[in-house]
């Protein structure tokens, strides 16, 4: 039992984490998330795909909102951008998934650029809604791109042959986009624990306060649209793998809401906040699926038109009763547990 | 680690390969056979999809009244997937490797169909499609996806043909979308448009889920157009038709598709919609097939589900009829690759809510029903035949 | 000059809806300090609920419209007392997500109780056409550019010169002091729901008049969403007056130019204005303090 925590070194001050056991216990879930498609049946593997690459989207809004304070109400168009890059790279352009992939980040990373230009200007919902006429720009553009865009009809695209891995079997793709969402979680936490990072966190707290501390508002801002978009963009690029098919009905607005409620209730700021804010608003719906086949049984078969539209109601009850319940969202009832696993049976 | 991984997945996909064999016979025991239903159920788009359900129920319930399939009742498992193309994948999923379904009786939409397709193509489950209508799903032709339906394209087509035959040069206004469904409403359109020489003053498009159209209408009596073809899907077609009401064009000729073939939409337009026209493959509700059909419901299903039957619920339970039929053709050895077998070898079924009988072969999975000509009318709120 | 004078009016319709709307945001926004995402699923809720009671009762028009107007006052009250007060004092963004959360129960409320079909929102008297200098318009539009003119000359009296609405104008500008001058905060949030609603609820029942009444009225929340912002948040009068703007501005694009821009066209507007307006055309400059 320690007596303390003692930093010596700066080095200390920003590491990861400094317990053996966080270290041990990281292990053991990265062994049981690599073991997993040995052991989860289909349905599962797949519903541990989506949190995956879902979770790479969420780090990217993460990484606007959460860390820069910026509210982003259209990141469903960057998430478009990423899978339409890859799909038109891969088919319109003949170019090999790898690089295909890499657009996929590039030009929603571009075009964060010019997202983040009013963002100098305008603050809060302000800047909020200029977000979102640029997600409704993006798909209006799209689907008014004729052939180079497929238009309405959208893209299929197949499961690509990545580096010599053939990512077509549930099972290789699962596993590429642990890897891919384990590569954005660390890239996020680096970014947070960098100075560039702090920079953020300091023009979330307030930006007047930050430029007089030296501060570069234009620089800083339109880096972290930069790279919220470059995240997003791949996360896109993933979905649309998944999918097999590319289109502007994929990606509807009701995603950036999904989103914004997934960084608020796993808690607003933090990367282990969007690792269990998407945990568990992804896995909700499944679980009132389960709950209402449960009780309804034969039963549902009957009420098929109303019993559905329950499903709706409990979702939006469950957030708002979790909102209401504790706002410190999903981290903070991680840290309670933290603290009483800890300190157990002492109280503090 | 390359190696590892490549060794892993294909030890995976060997895993799977092995497995296949096994799955042919999923859904089936000694006394019932399962499928699986995944459609719009909640949201605004239950409008088409739970109607589908009840059709589907109702074919259901006529064959296990007769004493099932061979001597095994169909169970139904029915999927919502809200309409989003990401959840129809995750229903398709857990219909054929959770709940094991023999066979599925629809694919949801044309977007979420088309991102269902390839686990649907890799599964090689039979599927009798009466609701999505992408080209994708039927060109080119997948072994085990069968389509109860036609091109939208060749709806446009003929029925801006059949108005242009009952109201001879006049001009033309197209109204369309700007997704998929107005894209094949203006492929269809310039065929007719080219082949008779039609006289197009003006063309729209305009955004999915728009609810004003004063713009369009007014821009398309602008231009001096004596005939509509409004490319809307529901509500879009009621609104355009209203604003030619109160613009006075009361005597303008407008086609719409027969997604919008429901007596909701009837009743919306009121006596706006004494000039609508559309074409359909299912029978009018009000004839005697129809009413049959009604009958054979009110048998089976509770009143507040009879009340909802529409022209989806004669597609469902057209399909699901076919796909039993096939099925039964099978005998107690049921299995995927007899009934789409079986299912190829369908000829002239006559599945009594459609206008004409239904055909499938190895090369023509789209079953391209007859079409018939049909007009509103806001005494009745029915849609009737023409001619 | 007949087809400009045309679009302009269909514009003013589909505006005035918008800006009932976008007022109700505004009103929320300046006695909370939060948006309030259920404010289209509010309207619809509110719009179903007069149509099965005005079919009950068998109701004429303004009967009608008054029933809107209580009903949507009592579902913002319950909705303030039920979920947004004991969110008192929580992070803005936690309870604008509560709201979010609230919008998704309220929608799939409306298809549970009145399912996914269209109807017809019969209001007497309201299809029927009217001749104006040679313009037909009907007398459900012309009803709904009144009432968003009503609403604006009313809250323009209401703000300036009641003694609630100075007791809202303190609380919108600091709560704390407010309170110290004995005003009851928690009062002035209620009616600030109310009235917001009640605006909603109003907008929701004339677009269900003039369209149809359809589980996707809930729309109407983010197509005024955007005239909110053009006319400054804070801004109830300019957020109607916006609304007039946006709705006149979309048809004269989709008029004169192509149907396809016509929402691209409002928001490109809404992104000028900011640029140069960076709080909106009406909006308060907010002052930091570092």
């Amino acid at each position: 039992m320690r007596s303390g925590y003692f930093k010596e070194r700066y080095s200390e001050l920003i590491v990861l984490t400094d317990s053996p056991t966080v270290k041990t216990w990281t292990a053991v879930l990265l062994a049981v998330l690599v073991a997993a498609p040995l052991l989860l049946s289909s349905y599962l593997l797949s519903h541990m795909t989506i949190i995956l690459f879902t979770l790479v989207g969420v780090l990217g809004l993460t990484v606007l909102t959460g860390f820069t304070g910026l509210i982003s109400l259209g990141h469903v168009g960057f998430l478009m951008l990423g899978g339409y890059a890859y799909a038109i790279g891969v088919t319109r352009m003949g170019l090999p998934p790898e690089l295909a992939l890499v657009l996929s980040a590039l030009v929603p990373a571009v075009f964060g650029l010019i997202v983040g230009i009013p963002s100098l200007r305008l603050h809060g919902l302000y800047l909020a809604i200029t977000t979102l006429a640029f997600s409704y720009i993006a798909s209006a553009s799209i689907l008014g791109g004729g052939s180079f865009t497929g238009g309405g009809g959208g893209i299929m695209i197949e499961r690509p042959t990545l580096l010599g891995i053939d990512l077509s079997s549930d099972r290789a793709f699962y596993w590429f986009c642990l890897f891919m969402a384990a590569l954005a979680m660390l890239a996020t936490l680096n970014f947070r624990r960098s100075y560039i990072g702090r920079a953020l966190v300091a023009i979330r707290d307030n930006d007047i306060a930050a430029r007089t501390m030296g501060i570069n508002l234009v620089r800083f801002k339109l880096l972290a649209f930069l790279v919220s978009a470059a995240l997003t963009g791949v996360a896109g690029a993933l979905m649309g793998m998944y999918l097999s098919f590319i289109s502007v009905e994929s990606y509807p607005f009701l995603l950036s809401i999904e989103a914004l409620a997934i960084i608020i209730v796993g808690g607003l700021g933090s990367v282990l906040g969007a690792v269990l804010g998407t945990v568990f608003i992804v896995t909700l719906p499944d679980v009132f699926n389960a709950v209402i086949s449960m009780l309804g049984g034969r039963l549902s078969e009957m009420l098929t038109t109303s019993a559905h539209e329950f499903k709706s109601v409990l979702y939006g009850l469950a957030i708002i009763g979790f909102l209401r319940f504790d706002p410190r969202g999903l981290r903070g009832i991680w840290h309670d547990i933290r603290h009483a696993w800890v300190y157990w049976p002492l109280r503090y | 680690m390359n190696r590892r991984l490549a060794n892993l997945a294909l030890l995976g996909a060997l895993c799977a390969g092995v497995a296949l064999p096994a799955v042919a016979q999923q859904g089936v025991t000694d006394t019932e056979i399962v499928l699986g239903d995944i459609v719009p159920m909640t949201g605004p788009p239950a409008l088409l999809g739970v109607p589908h359900t009840i059709g589907v129920r109702v074919a259901v319930a006529e064959v296990n009244a007769a004493g099932g399939i061979n001597g095994r009742k169909v169970r139904m498992v029915f999927e919502d997937d809200g309409y989003v193309p990401s959840r129809t994948v995750q229903g398709v999923r857990k219909l054929i490797n959770s709940d094991k379904v023999f066979a599925l009786t629809s694919m949801s939409g044309s977007a979420q169909g088309q991102a269902a397709l390839s686990v649907i193509r890799q599964s090689g489950i039979p599927v009798m499609n009466s609701l999505s209508f992408s080209d994708d799903v039927h060109t080119p032709v997948t072994k085990n996806i069968f389509v109860l339906g036609t091109r939208h394209p060749l709806v446009t087509e003929q029925l801006s043909a059949a108005l242009d035959t009952r109201y001879p040069g006049r001009k033309w206004a197209l109204i369309s979308q700007d997704d998929e469904y107005g894209e094949m409403t203006r492929e269809g359109f310039g065929v007719t448009e080219k082949a008779r020489k039609l006289n197009v003053v003006s063309k729209a498009i305009y955004k999915k889920g728009q609810t004003d159209f004063s713009a369009e209408i007014l821009r398309a009596r602008q231009a001096g157009a004596t005939a509509v073809y409004a490319g809307g899907v529901l509500s879009e077609n009621v609104a355009m038709v209203k604003e030619l009401e109160r613009l006075g064009m009361t005597d303008v000729p407008v086609g719409i598709s027969y997604v919008a073939q429901v007596p909701a939409i009837v009743k919306l337009m009121g006596n706006a919609g004494s000039n609508v026209y559309t074409m359909d493959y299912v029978v009018s509700l009000d004839s005697d097939k129809g009413k049959a059909f009604i009958e054979k419901a009110k048998q089976h299903l509770p009143a507040a589900d009879v009340e909802r039957i529409h022209r989806f619920s004669l597609t469902g339970y057209a399909g699901a009829k076919i796909l039993f039929e096939a099925m039964r053709q099978c005998g107690r050895e049921l299995s995927w690759d007899c009934t789409i077998g079986n299912l190829n070898k369908i000829k002239d079924f006559e599945t009594g809510v459609l206008n004409s009988p239904v055909s499938f072969t190895p090369t023509q999975h789209l079953s391209m029903p007859e079409l018939k000509l049909l007009k509103a009318n806001p005494a009745t709120m029915q849609f009737e035949q023409v001619k | 000059m007949d087809y400009f004078i045309q679009l302009v009016l269909s514009g003013l319709v589909v505006g005035a809806i918008y800006g009932l709307v976008a007022m109700g945001f505004a009103v929320i926004f300046k006695a909370t300090g939060i948006v309030n995402f259920a404010q289209g699923e509010m309207a619809m809720l509110t719009a179903y609920t007069t149509w099965s009671l005005a079919n009950l009762l068998g109701t004429g028009a303004i009967v009608t419209i008054v029933i809107a107007i209580v009903l949507g006052a009592l579902l913002g009250l319950l909705c303030e007392r039920l979920i947004m007060r004991p969110m008192l004092g929580e992070p803005v963004l936690s309870v604008v997500l509560v709201t979010i959360g609230l919008a998704v129960v309220l929608r799939a409320l409306v298809t549970i109780i009145w399912g996914a079909s269209p109807h017809k929102f019969d209001m007497a008297g309201a299809d029927a056409l009217v001749e104006l200098g040679g313009v037909a318009v009907r007398v459900s539009q012309l009803g709904v550019i009144g009432f968003l003119l009503v609403a604006l000359a009313g809250f323009w009296f209401f703000l300036g010169h009641s003694r609630f609405g100075v007791a809202m104008r303190a609380v919108a500008a600091d709560e704390k002091v407010a309170r110290l001058m004995g005003i009851s905060s928690a009062r002035v949030q209620a009616v600030a729901w109310a009235t917001a609603s009640a605006l909603a609820g109003l907008a929701g029942a004339m677009f269900a008049v003039i369209y149809g009444l359809m589980p996707t009225i809930f729309e109407l929340g983010l197509k005024a969403f955007p005239a909110t912002v053009l006319g400054g948040f804070d801004s109830i009068l300019g957020s109607g007056f916006s609304g007039l703007i946006i709705g006149v501005f979309e048809n004269l694009v989709g008029g004169y130019v192509s149907s396809t821009l016509k929402e691209v066209a409002g928001f490109m507007l809404i992104l000028v204005v900011l640029m140069v307006r960076p709080f909106g055309l009406f909006g308060e400059k907010r002052i930091e303090r570092v």
